[in-house]
């Protein structure tokens, strides 16, 4: 019984819970809890997909029919098998992938740009600013961004870039990038990800009001998505109205986080607790 | 791992010696004509101690990157800088924004921010007109209590 209400599980993690969600805007608020609940369910997704396969074993040593047992605990192996497999390799795709993107284009920044204290600066009237992350990190401004914006409002840009560096906010879209990538095409939930995308962004945006307060992240925040033609034609919205409208709200009941913890210890134990019950 | 170590120093040297090359290519009005290793390695002397063997890994380096082009000259290489510097100042702007996959980079460099459309802009002025209006409400409550206070 227990392994199939695991396998149920991780259908339940894995394609329902993601849609249902992304549904639920109001976490965003709460945007460090929201992205504790993404990963717990993601995790608790696999942790139940694998795991039922070693709760058909018990089945296979005190069953009266090992033999028909067998039709059960061979494809449960064979499933987890795969998903191991899928997993370790886009794993490895995706991390390679990111590396050679992400070294290539730090080698190019060092060469072209000029080097200051904090920052590399593209001799560009394209105002712009990212970070590329890793273990040689750097955040990266042009000089348009530097001619656009008064210093205030400087220092949030660079605090919201600085943010995403210190919180390693690219191990979790590695993270996530690879759970995607593993699970084949028409069984996809794109939903993670990209609402990933945005709370690590809100939660940047954070660091950037403690620094220079809601109004010059704001008013950054405009001035940089005034200043450059909108990717339409690849179907990506922004960010950017959502996460002025968060600015806007201000922050969340203090019971918001405190359901989206419960909601992930919930969803990444419940699938621990299930293998411990078959073998109990 | 060893590369780990001469990597950060290369990289400098790498900066370094395209800035010289960029210099040379841009002095005066005749036509660049190149530079061999040995006339690079010249150029450092005395200002830093970098061995012949290593402007020779360092040009190299820049080639296989295509960041430099070569042309034979008897015996040596001659060395151009393949782009000016704001040619390849603007490719790397155009490659951070268009040239990658959209999903691949948005994941290989994180943005402050991508473009709006119009309809977004007007969301995001509302917005901003909110928190403005807070602003200054916070602003106009604390002015009244230092007024309050110094009566």
């Amino acid at each position: 019984m227990i392994p199939f209400v695991l396998a149920g599980l991780a259908v339940l993690l894995a394609w329902v819970a993601p849609g249902l969600m992304a549904r639920r805007k109001g976490f965003r608020r709460a945007p460090r809890a929201a992205l504790v609940a993404w990963q717990a369910v993601s995790v608790g997704g696999i942790l139940a997909a694998l795991a039922a396969a070693p709760a058909t074993i018990p089945l296979l040593l005190d069953g009266e029919d090992p033999m028909g047992r067998l039709q059960l605990v061979v494809p449960a192996l064979v499933a987890s098998t795969v998903i191991v497999g899928r997993l370790l390799y886009a794993g490895h795709h995706v991390g390679t992938r990111l590396r050679r993107v992400r070294d290539d284009h730090r080698q190019l920044v060092d060469i072209v740009a000029r080097h200051e204290e904090r920052v590399r600066i593209l001799q560009h009237p394209t105002p712009t600013a990212y970070c590329i992350p890793g273990r040689q990190s750097r955040v990266v401004l042009s000089q348009g961004v530097l001619d656009a914006l008064p210093e205030e409002q400087l220092e949030a840009v660079i605090a919201h870039e600085d943010a995403h560096l210190r919180g390693r906010h690219d191990l979790l879209l590695e993270f996530f990038s690879v759970v995607t990538e593993a699970v084949p095409g028409p069984l996809r939930s794109p939903e993670a990800l990209g609402e990933v995308r945005l709370l690590v962004e809100v939660l940047a945006d954070r660091a950037a009001v403690r620094r220079s307060g809601e109004l010059a992240t704001a008013r950054a925040l405009l001035t940089l998505a005034g200043s450059r033609e909108p990717e339409a034609a690849l179907g990506v919205g922004t960010t950017a109205p959502v996460r002025l409208r968060l600015l806007a709200d201000g922050p969340p009941h203090p019971a918001l986080s405190l359901l989206a913890y419960s909601y992930a210890a919930l969803a990444a134990t419940l699938p621990l607790v299930l293998l411990a019950m078959a073998w109990a | 791992m060893p590369h780990s170590t001469s990597a950060p120093r290369l990289g400098d040297l790498e900066r370094v010696v395209m800035e010289h090359l960029w210099e040379a290519a841009g002095v005066g009005d005749t036509l660049f004509e190149g530079a061999t290793v040995r006339e690079v390695h010249l150029r450092f002397e005395g200002e830093r101690e970098i061995a012949y063997t290593t402007v020779m890994t360092v040009l190299d380096r820049l080639a296989k990157k295509d960041l430099v082009t070569r042309e034979r000259d008897g015996r040596a290489w001659r060395y151009f800088p393949a782009d000016t510097r704001e040619a390849l100042t603007a490719q790397t702007m155009l490659r951070t924004l268009d040239d990658m996959e959209v999903t691949d980079r948005r994941t290989a460099l994180l943005h402050f921010l991508d473009g709006a459309t119009t309809d977004e802009l007007a969301d995001i002025k509302a917005a901003l007109a909110e928190i403005e209006a807070r602003a200054e409400g916070e602003q106009a409550t604390s002015a009244r209590r230092k007024s309050i206070r110094r009566r």
